[in-house]
């Protein structure tokens, strides 16, 4: 009966609508390039409704730093990982305090107020 | 001697078992996750308003922070004080609206609304126990003096954050 009711559960559940960043400390180590350092992301969506998540660098006060991805904005699909990585300058690296993915919404037709996730790491 | 042959065998066989090699496989996970729970949408009680307020006609926008290590992070919700879409507006908007929080898992975050820090838009929630916070947001926007809103689609953004401490 309990595993009926859970079965029915997972049934009617509506798909999870989700925003996950992993490490959430990341650690910076020497890239190929002297003078760069290095390190990777990864991020998984399970947001029906995202499909571009936009990279950011921020130092103690929420001011931008300069970075280098593949792409600033990533395309990533429904229910798949993307990793990625980061460069920054050693020069930078002392005031990059946090690492962020901010999901980018589509417009829609309605009168909506919908949520745009960001999650936002700290290096270590 | 064939009786030997055969335990000896055996032995060997088990030994050989006993030596298998035993994979030990982990998976890193996000140890803060944002759940979008419920879409938002504004109600129109009167020409010149939108409200997510259900006594408007509204849905209020609900999202889940999911914290699996306490005082490891800090949610900051911040509600919308401008239309990301809309129709051309000649006049002011003026915005309001709250954030609270509207579920928990443990017992131990009834706290979060007394404890948050409220600034400009935004409210921050020191996320101090592990598990499942909902968070509701109110958004209305009263557009102009005795004007009524334009005709067309109308779209403004919750901010959901999750900040490593």
């Amino acid at each position: 009966m309990r595993l009926l009711f859970v079965t029915l559960m997972l049934l009617v559940a509506p798909p999870a609508q989700a925003h996950e960043m992993t490490p959430s400390n990341p650690e910076l180590m020497p890239a190929f390039v002297a003078g760069l350092l290095k390190t990777e992301m990864s991020i998984f969506n399970k947001r029906a409704d995202v499909e571009y998540y936009e990279i950011g660098v921020f130092d103690k006060d929420w001011k931008a730093i300069p970075f280098v991805t593949s792409y600033r904005v990533l395309k990533i699909e429904y229910l798949t990982h993307a990793k990625f990585d980061v460069y920054i300058r050693e020069q930078d690296a002392k005031r990059a305090v946090y690492l962020c993915s901010l999901s980018k919404l589509r417009p829609s037709t309605q009168r909506t107020a919908n949520v745009s996730s960001k999650i936002c790491s700290r290096f270590k | 001697m064939l009786k030997n042959i055969i335990v000896s065998a055996f032995v060997l066989l088990a030994a050989t078992a006993a030596h298998a090699d035993v994979d030990i496989v982990g998976t890193v996970s996000s140890k803060c996750v944002i759940q979008n729970d419920t879409a938002g949408v504004y109600g129109n009680p009167t020409s010149d308003k939108l409200s997510t307020l259900p006594a408007d006609g509204g849905v209020k926008p609900i999202v889940r922070f999911d914290v699996s290590v306490a005082n490891a992070y800090k949610a900051k919700i911040t509600y919308p004080t401008s239309f990301s879409v809309s129709p051309s507006l000649t006049d002011a908007v003026v915005w309001s609206g709250s954030v609270a929080v509207s579920k928990v898992s443990i017992a131990a975050m009834s706290d979060y609304d007394t404890n948050k820090v409220t600034y400009d838009a935004t409210s921050e929630y020191a996320l101090h126990t592990a598990g499942s916070t909902w968070f509701e947001t109110t958004s209305a926007a009263l557009y102009g003096y005795s004007k009524s809103l334009p005709g067309g689609t109308y779209r403004a953004v919750v901010v959901a954050e999750c900040i490593a401490n």
